[in-house]
């Protein structure tokens, strides 16, 4: 199933994506006055079938912001929260009391895509400073969606190539306790073999 | 749902993964999630058999892989799998979902549209008629085949906005 430990080439990608989420969980505790931090969680290569099962996000949509990379090495980002923790954050970063409302406010929605954006921006200075070649991000996009349908959306590009897709998860902390919030970095094969390359040299 | 469900109703749920296809008989359930990948789903109203197939590209172009993965491949291969179960094409009824176009990407823009249009010919060139279809738009969609009533149920954001 997963291959995590056993492939040299998944755990030297571990590397780049461990430095890259230092550099993102750096900024992200910035951005939240110290309050949240970032740990790596897994860089797996997983076959395409079996992702549904081993990613459960539940039956319900999430809240996520994506950032898809620009220019020849593409990849895509995918802040993931349930509902009530996308809420939280927003109002922590607002100052504002919880927002009990349905419908998220464009403030709120804000709040979160720039947070996407800081971290998404931090994640990718730290990666084209290991590849060697400027990854620069799209504008953040607020979406509430099946977690499963974006993941697999962002797997396409990988699909097209091989059967095995390659996933870096991120774990969200508040102060050392675990959040139900992920980061899902997708590369895409150019910048899977741009990582192999500036491994390899 | 499943905290009160037994486990007969836990083991009657399917799902299809990318690039998988499954196969259920009366009070089973076919499910798959989808983003810009399809759901075929064929039923036989008579012996209560369907099978829903996840596709996510549009041609294998000769290359191997899981026959459901791709539309040209996937469809000879439903039909080979309801063969396998004594179904022949006769008296099938096809339905499709999927298809979105969720967000901007590096990758390919317009692999939503692409699927649609692959599976149908893929479809086509089976001599299969698509008799409902709920696809495209911006968002992903739940796919659920009763296989029962052959009614394929499509969520949007878990809300139910079609039965088709």
């Amino acid at each position: 199933m997963t291959q995590v430990t056993n492939d040299n080439r998944v755990e030297l990608l571990h590397c780049f994506f461990s430095a890259a989420t230092h550099d993102a969980s750096a900024a992200m505790c910035r951005w939240t006055g110290g309050l949240i931090s970032m740990q790596l969680d897994e860089v797996c290569e997983i076959p395409l079938e079996e992702v549904c099962a081993e990613y459960d996000f539940g039956d319900g949509p999430s809240t996520m912001i994506v950032l898809s990379l620009q220019g020849e090495l593409g990849g895509d980002m995918i802040l993931s929260f349930d509902d009530n923790n996308g809420r939280r954050l927003a109002a922590t970063l607002l100052k504002q009391p919880l927002n009990a409302a349905a419908e998220w406010t464009p403030l709120e929605k804000s709040a979160l895509m720039e947070t996407g954006n800081i971290l998404g921006c931090a994640y990718m200075n730290a990666l084209t400073r290991l590849v060697g070649t400027q990854l620069v991000p799209s504008p953040p996009t607020f979406l509430q969606d099946y977690g499963a349908s974006v993941l697999q959306q962002a797997l396409v590009a990988q699909a097209m190539t091989c059967e095995k897709a390659l996933i870096c998860r991120t774990r969200f902390e508040e102060r050392g306790a675990a959040l139900d919030w992920n980061v899902f970095f997708v590369p895409s094969d150019a910048l899977r073999a741009a990582m192999q390359d500036a491994l390899d040299n | 749902m499943l905290a009160t469900a037994d486990a007969k109703t836990i083991a009657s749920v399917q799902t299809a993964g990318m690039g998988q296809a499954v196969m259920g008989r009366h009070a089973e359930s076919l499910v798959a999630v989808l983003g810009s990948c399809i759901g075929v789903a064929a039923y036989h109203p008579r012996s209560h058999v369907g099978v829903l197939a996840h596709v996510v590209l549009p041609d294998s172009n000769g290359r191997s892989g899981p026959p459901a993965k791709f539309a040209d491949t996937a469809v000879p291969y439903l039909l080979e799998l309801l063969k396998a179960e004594g179904v022949n094409s006769t008296g099938l009824t096809v339905k499709i979902a999927g298809g979105a176009s969720m967000f901007a990407s590096s990758g390919p823009m317009q692999v939503g549209a692409a699927n649609i249009e692959a599976v149908g010919a893929a479809l086509a060139k089976a001599g299969l008629h698509v008799a409902a279809q709920h696809v495209g738009g911006p968002k992903g969609r739940r796919v659920t085949l009763d296989c029962r009533t052959g009614e394929l149920r499509v969520e949007i954001a878990g809300v139910i906005s079609a039965i088709l």
